[in-house]
């Protein structure tokens, strides 16, 4: 990387002779290193899904005891109506909800309506991007999937929001280390689809269990679950839920189903660092 | 000569997205004697070897009482454990008062975990130089936490902190399927010796520098030390 | 000693002169807080039997002798198994309502038992509320409200009352208000101590909170015929009511009353 150690990358809301703000290109790293997220806009609401890597044999599960997803839950809920997936550096994503979550309680107080998905990422665009403009903190090592739906209009929207503190809006977006082969198969899941047959919830559930299981596939040799949550103006109406019990069986197996015999064709070289901080 | 030009403050990302002040307090962790914990369906425990500065100290306390429902134990700066412990005590009784109910562990987790974090991302300070292994007895049953620097948290059904602990995890992933249905706390806390025993030195375990601990149902945190652990010994 | 409180804690004007606001800064008028309550609530009544809880409350908010609106809902489902009834300053309640909906928001967060082991109990959601009712009296600025918050913990029927002085008790009966003088009496004829609420079956204490709304209909004048009633059962969970009304009234004494209706002296 040029300019790599002329100075300039050592201290963030410092710019580089060609414009560059080094501090948060060196934070987006700490996101492509990060466990693989992907968000799903469809017709009747959103659907979230988290690779979740499993570090030892030690750590608590998923299973039917501890409520499908229970213990070292990943995906996190801001308000009752939008969920929140983040890769990268776990801590950080904690930070960043938190500051979701007030915003959303500030809303709530000021106007009486669940804040909607748009205005909490533009508020938490600020806030991230307020955090490249000072050497006394460090850039978010995170970007933010959010998805929901607002009650207010019953429409489902999904954000995406990364470490500059730049979001869009997205049909289908993914991040972390898997998030080439988990956009393209966003990109031909989307494609195959028109105005006539819009995918709903209940389909993407199981194409987000089965793309998380594509994304894994460059890292084959760590153990990994997969983490689903959704909001459905019908099924969960308009609330936040993570997926369990035979629902998230059925995702699963789908998942592997469609996997199993798959070829991989996707070429993610990141160097991989075992950073204690992700997971 | 080659110099990390990246490891000099919690502010600075490394050019591969890596935060070397938070990996190195992680390394502060290891100075620190080790600490085991463990639980089954009924009880959680915690067992750790306490060491002393010279022949004449005292030995230093490895397990500290946060509430009834649970406690801790450390391996690295023991200051720094004293004020997490202080910050969970505090949050105990503070749930108690204004809500007339007992913190969850999960909770208890996530609030070590947010304190934690505010440490790696500000200037002018450090992160915390220990690392916790929580055990407690809630109303989902009981639970054991391991918490990091980092701010990272793990809920697990055994783990290992501090020197040479690989050879105590290492013997818990083996004897997993064996203390998990355990029914007696007296068999856990046994498991749980044996597994310490794994990660010795030089050192042999006596009523001096054995620390051990144990919560579930029906029985609050106790802390046992000295002549106690003549039984486990 | 000088009894006047705009007097209190500035410089005596023998000693100092005439006392100057704009010196100290200080507002010209020292600072109030609420009162007294505007639009107002009436009573809320709950009892306990066999298997859980009832409560009861209607619909009117009274702007003094005003009856200014009719609709008003007081009972406050938060969680499954709570129900809290609230009297009192209709706009403090409102208050009352956002902060338990934000209880009960925040319960979900970092919470994978929210649904059933660590999901809201009745005491925890009036150890909340008592204690906010505390610290307003403390700050001399009270949410003029009396409170009940009726549930079922534990397979145990729950009934709790504060008010705005951060006054707590229990009883197997309760009432705030009007209620707490016209109801109670006739509610203990069927409870009169905890160890009558074994003996109470549902449809026993229905009839009961049913009759006492009644009653206090007839002799409440802030009261409306429109009520909700809340049942909160060990098996059946919540049932909730919103659309009663006080039934089989005789007015027919009511033309022999001097100040009823139209005045003919």
């Amino acid at each position: 990387m040029t300019s790599v150690g002329t100075g300039y990358d050592l201290s963030n809301s410092v710019f580089s002779p060609d414009g560059r703000n080094f501090q948060v290109e060196y934070a987006a790293k700490a996101v492509e290193n990060g466990a693989t997220s992907v968000g799903l806009l469809c017709e009747d609401g959103v659907v979230l899904a988290v690779e979740k890597l499993v570090a030892s044999k030690l750590l608590v599960k998923a299973s039917p005891q501890n409520k499908g997803s229970g213990a070292n839950t990943k995906i996190q809920t801001v308000g009752r109506h939008i969920g929140c997936a983040c890769s990268g550096l776990v801590p950080d994503g904690r930070h960043l909800v938190n500051r979701a979550r007030e915003e959303s309680q500030q809303f709530k107080q000021l106007y009486k309506r669940d804040i909607p998905p748009v205005a909490l990422a533009d508020r938490m665009g600020q806030y991230v991007q307020a955090h490249t403009l000072y050497n006394s903190v460090r850039p978010f090592g995170v970007a933010a999937i959010f998805g929901g739906v607002d009650p207010e209009t019953a429409e489902p929207h999904l954000y995406m929001l990364e470490p500059s503190g730049v979001y869009w809006g997205y049909r289908g977006a993914a991040t972390g280390k898997g998030r080439q082969s988990a956009k393209a198969e966003l990109e031909k899941l989307i494609s195959s689809r028109d105005d006539n047959s819009p995918i709903t919830t209940l389909e993407a559930v199981k194409e987000l269990a089965r793309i998380i299981y594509i994304a894994h596939e460059d890292n084959k040799e760590k153990e990994f679950e997969v983490e689903i949550s959704w909001c459905s103006r019908e099924h969960t109406q308009g609330k936040h839920t993570l997926v369990q019990g035979t629902m998230l069986e059925e995702a699963l197996e789908y998942a592997k189903s469609k996997t199993s015999n798959a070829q991989d064709d996707s070429d993610d070289s990141d160097a991989d660092s075992d950073d204690a901080m992700q997971d | 000569m080659f110099r990390n030009n990246y490891d000099g403050d919690t502010v600075t990302f490394s050019p591969t997205g890596r935060l070397f002040q938070v990996e190195y307090a992680l390394e502060a962790i290891k100075q620190g004697s080790v600490t085991v914990g463990l639980r089954s369906s009924k009880y959680a425990c915690l067992v750790a070897l306490k060491r002393n500065a010279d022949e004449l100290s005292s030995y230093q306390k490895k397990i500290i009482k946060c509430d009834d429902h649970v406690g801790l134990s450390l391996a690295g700066l023991a200051p720094d454990a004293r004020v997490l412990s202080n910050f969970v005590r505090q949050h105990c009784n503070y749930s108690k008062l204004v809500y007339n109910r007992e913190l969850s562990m999960e909770k208890i987790g996530y609030l070590l975990s947010d304190k934690a974090q505010k440490n790696t991302q500000s200037y002018g300070g450090r992160p915390y130089g220990v690392g916790l292994l929580l055990v407690g007895y809630d109303k989902s049953g009981p639970h054991l936490i391991e918490f990091q620097p980092s701010g990272n948290i793990l809920e697990l059904y055994g783990a290992a902190i501090g020197a040479r602990s690989q050879g105590s995890r290492t013997y818990l992933e083996r004897v997993m399927d064996d203390f998990l249905p355990v029914e007696d706390a007296t068999e856990l806390i046994k498991q749980g010796v044996e597994a310490l025993r794994q990660s010795l030195k030089d050192e042999t375990l006596s009523v001096k520098n054995l620390s051990i601990a144990i919560v579930g149902e029906d029985l609050p945190f106790t802390v046992y030390d000295g002549e106690a652990v003549q039984p486990y010994l | 000693m000088n009894h006047d409180p705009y007097s209190w804690g500035r410089p005596s004007d023998e000693t100092y002169g005439q006392y100057s606001d704009a010196i100290a800064h200080a507002p010209s008028f020292p600072k109030m807080n609420t009162q007294q309550p505007i639009v107002t609530g009436t009573s809320v009544i709950s009892m306990k039997y066999n298997n859980g809880v009832i409560i009861a409350a209607d619909h009117l908010g009274s702007y003094g002798s005003l009856l200014r609106f009719t609709d008003i809902e007081r009972l406050f489902p938060v969680g499954k198994n709570t129900v809290v009834g609230i009297s009192g300053d209709i706009s403090d309640m409102q208050h009352i309502e956002a902060l338990l909906e934000e209880l009960e928001t925040e319960n979900n967060y970092d919470n994978s038992h929210a649904d059933d082991e660590e999901s809201l109990q009745p005491s925890y959601v009036f150890e909340y509320l008592a204690t906010v009712m505390y610290q307003r009296r403390s700050k001399m600025n009270p949410l003029w409200n009396a409170l009940i918050v009726a549930g079922v913990e534990d397979s145990k029927p729950f009934l709790k009352y504060v008010n705005l002085l951060g006054v707590t008790y229990s009883s197997p009966t309760l009432a705030t208000g009007f209620g707490a003088h016209l109801a109670v009496p006739l509610l203990r004829r069927v409870v009169d101590r905890e160890s009558d609420v074994e003996k109470t079956d549902m449809q026993t204490a229905t009839d009961t909170i049913l009759q006492a709304m009644k009653v206090l209909y007839y002799r409440d004048a802030r009261s409306s015929r429109k009520f909700s009633m809340a049942i909160i059962d060990n098996d059946q969970g919540l049932v909730f009511n919103k659309e009663l009304e006080v039934e089989n009234m005789k007015w027919n004494f009511a033309k022999d009353i001097k100040g009823y209706g139209t005045q003919k002296v």
